[in-house]
């Protein structure tokens, strides 16, 4: 099947985007799911109740990713990326940010990572169960929500930039 | 308030995070393929953080005529992606409709506590260029940097048990 056309599609986004998230919302509220929660969880309790939703997760996106493939293929480039990825297996796929070199962006992962799973078991959960406890009337995560966008904007205005120079500078 | 067998069937599915997993990957791979037309990148279709930032990055553009980062998909249009804006509202609604919604009240140290958490996990998750949904996403989609991502993740998670639980001793 054919993707839809491109100018059909750019009014689509806010729309389409609207509702997913009013369905991820639901959903949240409803299970508490949670990503880092899940792994906090199976670490400090042994249970898996949080945690089989995670895995639910990443699985259940490659199956459809797998399935919406076959349907609309022009839409999923570079998916069956052992075939198809032209950088390698290690290669990453389109649309990492910065334009990085493969160890370079490794190293944003393990750094990034480490420092997002501490703040995310230490304050309570992921992003998702912060914007969903905000909207239960948890007034201290709606001050992380806050602290999210006020970081997101200080990151593309300078950090991204530096993350940039400094890879260049060292030369990786 | 009396709920429907039927609803409250339903609701006991949706109150299982396994079937709130399996729903949210089913609905990033559909808006993929509806919506990546218009532009990347690829597994792009939940991020908390991403989408947080496209939101946040389009409207200071708008507003002051600056050109910060964000994600093809959310620069084709007038508007960027409102994916947070619809989780916000919708799990305010089920809050409601369920009869759990709580105003908590914070002391204002919590408050900072939690703002400064909030900016420093937003810089750490898009130094990764995901938050963990996307890296769920990414791996999902054969990206096996997005591994190394969910590794760390695992890691830090294991260090602020132990801070939590050096903390409860103290």
């Amino acid at each position: 099947m054919d993707p839809l056309a491109k100018d059909v599609a750019i009014m689509l986004v806010p729309i389409v985007t609207i509702i997913l998230g009013f369905i991820i919302g639901w959903l949240g509220q409803r299970s508490g799911f949670c990503s880092i929660g899940g792994i906090r969880d199976f670490f400090l309790f042994r249970q898996t109740r949080l945690l089989k939703g995670y895995v639910g997760l990443i699985l259940s996106a490659f199956v459809f990713y797998l399935i919406f493939s076959l349907i609309v293929p022009s839409a999923f480039p570079n998916f069956f990326w052992l075939i198809e990825n032209p950088g390698g297996i290690l290669a990453a796929i389109p649309g990492a940010p910065g334009g990085l070199s493969v160890a370079a962006t490794i190293i944003c992962m393990l750094v990034g990572g480490i420092f997002v799973g501490i703040i995310g078991t230490l304050l309570g959960g992921c992003p998702l169960r912060q914007l969903v406890m905000t909207s239960e009337g948890n007034i201290k995560s709606g001050f992380f929500v806050i602290g999210m966008l006020v970081g997101a904007l200080v990151f593309s205005g300078f950090i991204l930039g530096w993350v940039v120079d400094l890879f260049a500078l060292i030369g990786i | 308030m009396t709920s429907t067998p039927a609803k409250k069937g339903i609701d006991t599915i949706l109150k299982k995070p396994i079937a709130a997993g399996i729903i949210i990957g089913f609905a990033a791979a559909l808006v993929q393929a509806l919506l990546f037309p218009a532009g990347g990148p690829v597994a792009y279709g939940f991020c908390v953080a991403c989408h947080s930032r496209d939101f946040i990055d389009v409207i200071w553009n708008n507003i002051f005529g600056t050109s910060l980062f964000a994600a093809p998909i959310s620069l084709a249009g007038a508007l960027p992606v409102l994916t947070i804006v619809g989780v916000l509202i919708g799990a305010v609604v089920a809050a409601l409709v369920y009869r759990e919604f709580r105003l908590k009240k914070a002391t204002a140290l919590g408050c900072v506590k939690y703002t400064l958490g909030g900016f420093f996990f937003m810089v750490c998750a898009l130094l990764m260029g995901a938050c963990p949904y996307r890296i769920a996403l990414r791996i999902g989609y054969g990206d096996l940097i997005a591994l190394f991502g969910l590794v760390a993740i695992v890691i830090g998670v294991l260090i602020g048990v132990k801070i939590a639980l050096k903390k409860m001793e103290a």
